[in-house]
């Protein structure tokens, strides 16, 4: 099964102006239900580009883009997938247990539903005993828990992530990578996550997809196959073969066949 | 300890003050009709009070009244406002234009258009008065929305008004209610200063008038003292209020 599609896809912004940027030229990526996948490269490579075209918040200028078997748009308007930003984003007048509810209220589901999937969710990222809560009560860290934890509640099929972590401190950012990995791991949700840390992407994915910029492109695909994603699999020999790799392919030298 | 160092310092310095003029007007000799001494609007503050509360209550009901109106049409405006662009660059200058009415222009026209016993003269000069700070202020709050907001609640489908109820409106409350401050003051002064310019006369602005032209200096400050306290009782009504429409800014201090 394919959880997303990209084929030919091109971003072009500002067609046909002098400021006209390619940001995006000719993306093709699969993405099997269940996989976890990470999208890397230099800023302004169109990483984030790539994701918002998934999550239909732009549009592509060429070629075509399906969720779940459904057109991007289509997937979009039935919430097929959660998204979670670099900033948590949450509603400072609702609290933390009202902010996971938006989705599933903008669902049409019951008041008792909402409140049970709800707490649900927020004992999945360890939270439950903050429900009551205003986010600005919170630490950074935990925001981000609550946004990823309203990210899930309406159990989406497929998660996006444009650098969730980004802003964190690195032992929050590790805990929360082991946190995302299991509720991922329990739900079965494939996941599309972009990031810029080359030790992030290695330790999260299944396969990272590496970029180059101008104009964007996908330039190598690597799988990783780590035996555990723990503190052994950090360690592990394998780990930073696939690290030494990936940013081998970043620099654009030897492994540019590897797609 | 922290609540007597935040009210002592005021409440001395007001003290200091009536002291100081209840001095210098009995020391000083200076005609009742310049300025009375502070003990003498006193007196006539207590021998007035049950005028006083009556008038207060005449010139507060105009307000509250012209103030929810106001305010109301305000926040309306500023809603249809932001949702169609070009309407909201029409209607700021007009608004403008509104708010650059004076009252003093406007109540004698008012005043004219209605009976004598009318109430509603001055209940409009109050929502005039009103629309300008809150329609302003509103507007400003419901144009800010964070792009990641507007991004979310796009990826939830939601629609334009689940999108101005559930996210645009909360978010504008603080900036709601910045204006509703202001404008709760005013609509009490317009309530009240409508009256100097004929139309019914039971409120306080006619007392004060009505007061000075028989040269009763005392009895006329008294009654604004009464307006003084009207207009304080409106603004912290809405203190309170900001503090009970948004629980999550309120429980950050405590």
């Amino acid at each position: 099964m394919t959880a997303v599609s990209v084929s030919s896809v091109s971003k072009i912004f500002n067609q046909g102006r002098t400021d006209e940027v390619v940001a995006l030229s000719d993306i093709d990526l699969e993405i099997k239900t269940g996989e976890f996948v990470s999208l890397i490269g230099p800023s302004g490579c169109g990483k984030s580009t790539l994701l918002r075209l998934i999550a239909d918040l732009i549009a592509p200028s060429t070629g075509t883009i399906t969720v779940a078997g459904k057109t991007a748009g289509a997937a979009r308007k039935e919430q097929a997938y959660g998204i979670a930003f670099q900033q948590a984003g949450l509603f400072e007048w609702r609290t933390v247990l009202k902010n996971v509810e938006l989705p599933l209220e903008l669902r049409g589901l019951s008041r008792a539903e909402r409140k049970a999937k709800a707490s649900e969710m927020l004992a999945l990222v360890g939270l439950e005993e903050f429900a009551g809560h205003y986010p600005a009560q919170l630490s950074g860290g935990m925001q981000q828990r609550v946004a990823i934890a309203r990210a899930l509640a309406v159990q989406p099929p497929l998660l996006l992530m444009d650098e969730p972590f980004g802003a964190l401190d690195e032992m929050t950012r590790e805990r929360l990578q082991s946190e995302l990995l299991a509720i991922c791991a329990k739900t079965g949700t494939s996941t599309v996550f972009v990031t810029h840390s080359i030790s992030e992407a290695v330790f999260l994915s299944n396969r990272v997809v590496v970029m180059s910029a101008r104009p964007g492109r996908i330039t190598a695909s690597i799988d990783i196959s780590l035996d555990s994603r723990d503190e052994a699999g950090r360690q592990s020999p394998h780990y930073f073969e696939c690290v030494t790799s990936v940013r081998q392919a970043l620099r654009g030298s030897p492994l540019k066949s590897a797609s | 300890m922290k609540w007597a160092r935040a009210v002592l310092p005021p409440v001395v310095v007001g003290i200091l003050a009536i002291v100081l003029w209840e001095v210098t007007v009995t020391a000083g000799r200076i005609a009742p009709f310049i300025l009375p001494a502070p003990s003498a609007i006193w007196a006539q503050f207590v021998e007035q009070r049950q005028n006083i509360w009556e008038a207060a209550l005449a010139s507060g009901t105009n307000a509250l009244i012209g103030l929810i109106g106001g305010s109301v049409v305000a926040v309306l405006a500023a809603m249809v406002s932001s949702r169609f662009r070009p309407l909201s660059e029409v209607s700021i200058p007009f608004a403008a234009v509104l708010n650059a009415l004076p009252i003093i222009a406007l109540a004698p026209i008012l005043n004219n258009m209605f009976e004598s016993t009318s109430s509603i003269p001055r209940r409009l000069v109050a929502a005039i008065i009103v629309f300008f700070p809150v329609f302003i202020n509103t507007l400003r709050g419901l144009r800010e929305v964070s792009p990641l907001h507007q991004e979310l609640m796009h990826t939830y489908a939601a629609s334009g008004w689940t999108f101005a109820v559930k996210v645009r409106l909360p978010g504008s409350l603080p900036h709601v209610f910045t204006g509703l401050r202001q404008a709760s003051s005013l609509a009490v002064i317009a309530a009240v200063v409508a009256e100097y310019f004929g139309g019914l006369q039971n409120g306080l602005g006619s007392r004060i008038t009505s007061a000075a032209a028989f040269t009763a200096y005392p009895r006329a400050w008294a009654f604004v003292v009464g307006a003084c306290l009207l207009g304080l009782v409106f603004y912290l009504t809405t203190l309170l209020l900001e503090r009970l429409a948004m629980p999550w800014r309120s429980r950050l201090i405590a």
